[in-house]
């Protein structure tokens, strides 16, 4: 086993930097630079963009560019932000802290909820109340994130017109004044702004994934082993937890190393829409700007998060399928 | 400034005002009397970005942190209601028979935040750390006239000189910049140098530790969340209303960072944020129901102004490799009959829902004072446009309907912008219809930015495209041609990038743009502007089209806007020190 873990730490090594490679010269692929912005500003002279442009190293080969910035990841510092003048993970930091306050409430919520949906739709097969949660499923899955959210924004302010009571706040994270809060109060003036986001993200994820669990539970069910299971006389609730869904749970079991980096990647376009200062709206202005290591350095955690969630997951799949063996 | 002796008459009745040591903000900057006017309270704002540094040496974006501190400080300013520049920080100033060197008395009892006096040391350490190459200052630029530097002496304490190169229009405009404390930057300067320098006041700074000259201090920041600022005490012992009332009236601004201009509506309309500026018909008729329907207590004044930018539609003259369309884009008529396809009232109606305002020439609408109201105007005329093609030899159409000359040549072009711009999309496609009336095939396509800016700066005599529609923003009111744009040498100079002037007038041009620039009398220099206007107008270098106009709106519970005459896409709704809240 340890031989297994050590002989794939060794494979990450040029995955990781396949990878970082391939990151910085898509980034670099686009044309201009960060400083293309500054060209149409009639007050900008053109030899101050070229000071400006071997200041910030933009004026060097591609490769050269690379190794300079993998000598500084190798000594922990993921690059210097154009933009902010400051290191990167100072900056990317607080937001994933931010985005976390809705993302982690929201894998929770939704491995609570989608699998208990998914193994009833496949126990009750085309009753009605799998017929319902497939529909509502299907409208989850068809609406987009950000639209929910502007649908949830304009339902409050319908309310707060007629009724002058804001149910939920309309956006951000938090309320004026928030700074002489007391301590509780600040954790339940963020959780009650975190309550709508939390919700439009958890929809669509439930409504997927829970589609995705019936559909294993009932492959499992139709086994044989199911049957040989029940026709030994075992009680209904062990055939179906402990025979069909520890199988039916494999897939997503070798899918957690996807979750990890998930945890830091933001809840995506809710952010934008209900101005939530989490890592989505950041990222976004730094690829709109190619505030290239800003952009680069936060793939690369994304990247090492990935790469030790995957070691995470096999390791894991060993102990939920015996018939899984590192040797 | 209209007329220095004007202005020394003013300088003359604020010297002997002077004993005070305080400025008077005047009584008609603002609707409300000093006598209606309550203090406290927090004005709630929203902006689109995040800030990026506290730092007012590598900070580069628009409204950013220190210039929000900072407010209208420096040596001078202009007085809204004329858009002359009045002494602020400066007591009085004097300039030498030569018209190179003006000498500022700067005002005395002014403090920092911190309790140290404001002298001219600030002034000269500010100029030297924005001049450092190795800063990298986005103010770098503007300490230079022609490449050549614009030096400033300390005489003493109180007393400071700029030195100019040569005269300048926008001589106050530099000799406004915003002063900071020397006390603070000077030592790590002289220790670490620019180094040291870009390391300060990093969004991670303790806002105790972040000293201001003007109305604002920061209380607290929350990264893409919310930036608090509170009252500068120092800032209100020598800014006073009429009635002697220490300003800024309001003890807080709270800024949120709201990326979305949905949400930010939202807010709006909801009562959380105080001032916005709708850009959208959309968002305007929203508000302005929402305002009928006594849902919200709020005020808006559709098209206040135009806004000070400029739309437009550049042919590129350099095109060796295709003789027969580069004579066609620098043929006058050619491009007169281009603008007589541009229905600029249809992109008014159309891609700014009927508020906008039409464009002539380089000048922005707005700037009323410089806009030549005599200067031709080639309007929307398809029969005009057609006898135009007509005379370059036009006159039959193929079998698909597009012109053709004598020779078989089709009358066709390239058109793109930026991806993503819907409305100058939108402005292509209005132009690709139009053309295709009069037997002009346009190919529209729209590209990525970068690619689009690189292909416009391109030099030489072959470059890689052959119409674009873009904008410009930035053109002052001293002088409100582009240094880039107008000089044939000049990086902006998109039509042309040989590096000759290959026309007379633009010849003409690029004099009179030097002429104007030296020229100190306002009145001389608006003549000269309306000269370089007029011959613009026949060059048609570029052909402007239209743009947006500017909606500002905001809640009843704030007190302290301008007056109505005042209120233009220049000088903003308010002025933040005059504001108060009501209720």
């Amino acid at each position: 086993m340890t031989a297994y873990i050590l002989r794939r730490i060794l494979y990450l090594v040029p995955t990781f930097f396949g990878a970082t490679f391939l990151a910085f010269l898509i980034i670099q692929l686009a044309p201009g630079d960060y400083l293309t912005q500054l060209e149409l500003d009639p007050k900008v002279t053109p030899e101050t963009i070229a000071r400006l442009r071997s200041q910030f190293g933009l004026d060097r080969p591609i490769h050269e560019q690379y190794l300079l910035w993998m000598h500084n990841l190798l000594h922990l510092n993921l690059g210097y932000s154009f933009a902010y003048q400051a290191p990167v993970l100072d900056i990317v930091w607080p937001r994933v802290v931010n985005s976390m306050v809705i993302v982690v409430p929201s894998t929770l919520f939704l491995f609570l909820v989608a699998i208990p949906v998914g193994i009833y739709g496949a126990l009750r097969q085309y009753s009605l109340g799998d017929r319902v949660i497939s529909f509502l499923a299907y409208i989850g899955l068809a609406i987009p994130n950000f639209f929910l959210a502007l649908i949830f924004m304009y339902l409050i302010l319908q309310v707060y017109f007629r009724t002058g009571v804001m149910v939920f706040p309309v956006s951000g994270m938090t309320s004026s004044g928030f700074e002489q809060f007391d301590p509780w109060k600040k954790i339940l003036d963020i959780a009650w702004h975190a309550v709508i986001p939390i919700i439009v993200v958890t929809t669509s994820d439930i409504a997927g994934f829970s589609r995705v669990m019936r559909g294993q539970m009932l492959e499992v069910l139709s086994q044989d082993y199911i049957r040989t299971a029940r026709a030994k006389g075992l009680a209904e609730r062990v055939v179906v937890y402990k025979h069909a869904l520890r199988n039916a749970v494999i897939p997503f079991v070798a899918n957690i190393g996807g979750i990890l980096p998930g945890l830091i990647s933001g809840a995506g376009l809710v952010e934008v829409v209900m101005a939530w200062p989490g890592i989505t709206p950041l990222l976004l202005d730094s690829l709109q700007q190619q505030d290239l290591y800003m952009v680069a350095g936060f793939l690369t955690i994304g990247l090492v998060l990935l790469m030790v969630g995957n070691l995470l997951s096999d390791l894991l799949l060993t102990w939920v399928d015996p018939r899984i063996r590192y040797e | 400034m209209r007329k220095i002796v004007a202005v020394l008459v003013s300088v003359a009745a604020l010297v002997g005002m002077a004993s005070a040591q305080t400025f008077v903000w005047p009584q008609k900057w603002t609707v409300a009397k000093p006598s209606e006017v309550k203090r406290g309270g927090t004005i709630r704002e929203a902006v689109i970005s995040d800030y990026r540094t506290f730092n007012p040496f590598i900070t580069a974006e628009a409204g950013n942190v220190p210039s929000l501190l900072a407010g209208p400080i420096g040596l001078v300013r202009r007085d809204p209601t004329t858009g002359d520049w009045i002494p602020y920080m400066a007591e009085s100033w004097s300039i030498s028979p030569n018209k190179l060197e003006i000498t500022f008395k700067i005002r005395r009892g002014m403090k920092w935040s911190d309790g140290k006096p404001i002298t001219a040391d600030d002034w000269i350490m500010t100029w030297r750390i924005h001049t450092d190459k190795a800063v990298g200052s986005n103010s770098y630029d503007s300490f230079f006239l022609d490449g050549k530097p614009i030096t400033l002496r300390k005489i003493d304490d109180y007393t400071i000189r700029f030195i100019y190169p040569k005269t300048d229009a926008e001589a106050f405009s530099v000799a406004g910049f915003v002063p900071w404390p020397a006390h603070i930057f000077g030592p790590v300067y002289q220790k670490e140098g620019a180094e040291g320098i870009k390391k300060m006041w990093t969004l991670n700074e303790k806002p105790e530790n972040i000293v201001s000259g003007g109305p604002w201090l920061i209380e607290s920041y929350r990264p893409g969340e919310r930036l608090v600022l509170k009252r500068n005490p120092a800032f209100g012992e020598w800014n006073k209303d009429e009635a002697g009332n220490p300003l800024p009236y309001l003890d807080r601004r709270e800024i949120r960072i709201v990326k979305d201009t949905n949400a930010q509506l939202a807010e709006f309309l909801a009562g959380n944020i105080d001032v916005m500026a709708p850009a959208t018909v959309d968002h305007i008729s929203q508000i302005r129901q929402a305002i009928q329907q006594g849902r919200l207590d709020a005020t808006i004044k559709v098209n206040a102004s135009p806004v000070a930018s400029s739309q437009f539609m550049v042919f590129n003259w350099n095109k060796a490799s295709d003789p027969f369309k580069q004579s066609l884009f620098r043929s006058d008529k050619f491009r007169r009959a281009m603008s007589h396809i541009v229905n600029r009232q249809a992109v008014i109606d159309i891609v700014y829902g009927g508020l906008g305002t039409p464009m002539y020439s380089s000048v922005y609408p707005v700037l009323t004072q410089w806009v030549n109201p005599k200067v031709p105007k080639y309007e929307y005329n398809l029969q005009e446009a057609a006898k135009l093609l007509a005379e370059l030899g036009f006159t039959k159409k193929d079998k698909e309907g597009f012109l053709v000359d004598s020779k078989g040549r089709r009358l066709e072009f390239n058109l793109s912008t930026n991806a993503g711009n819907a409305q100058r999309e939108q402005i292509a496609k209005l132009i690709v219809d139009e053309a295709k009336k009069v037997g002009v095939k346009v190919n529209f396509t729209a590209i990525d930015f970068n690619t689009l800016v690189g292909q416009l700066l391109s030099s030489g005599p072959d470059r890689p495209f052959d119409a674009i529609i873009i904008g410009l923003t930035g053109g002052g009111l001293d002088w409100p041609f582009g240094a880039n744009v107008v000089p044939c040498k000049g990086n902006l100079h998109m039509w042309n990038k040989s590096g000759q002037c290959l026309d007379p007038r633009e010849t003409q041009l690029d004099a009179l743009y030097s002429r104007g620039r030296s020229e100190l009398d306002f009145k001389k220099r608006v003549e000269i502007g309306y000269r370089m206007q007029e011959i613009e107008a026949q060059l048609l270098p570029v052909i402007y089209i239209a743009g947006p106009n500017y909606h500002p709106a905001w809640n009843n519970r704030l007190g302290g806007e301008h007056p109505d005459a005042i209120i233009s896409s220049i000088w903003g709704q308010r002025q933040l020190e005059l504001t108060f809240i009501k209720k």
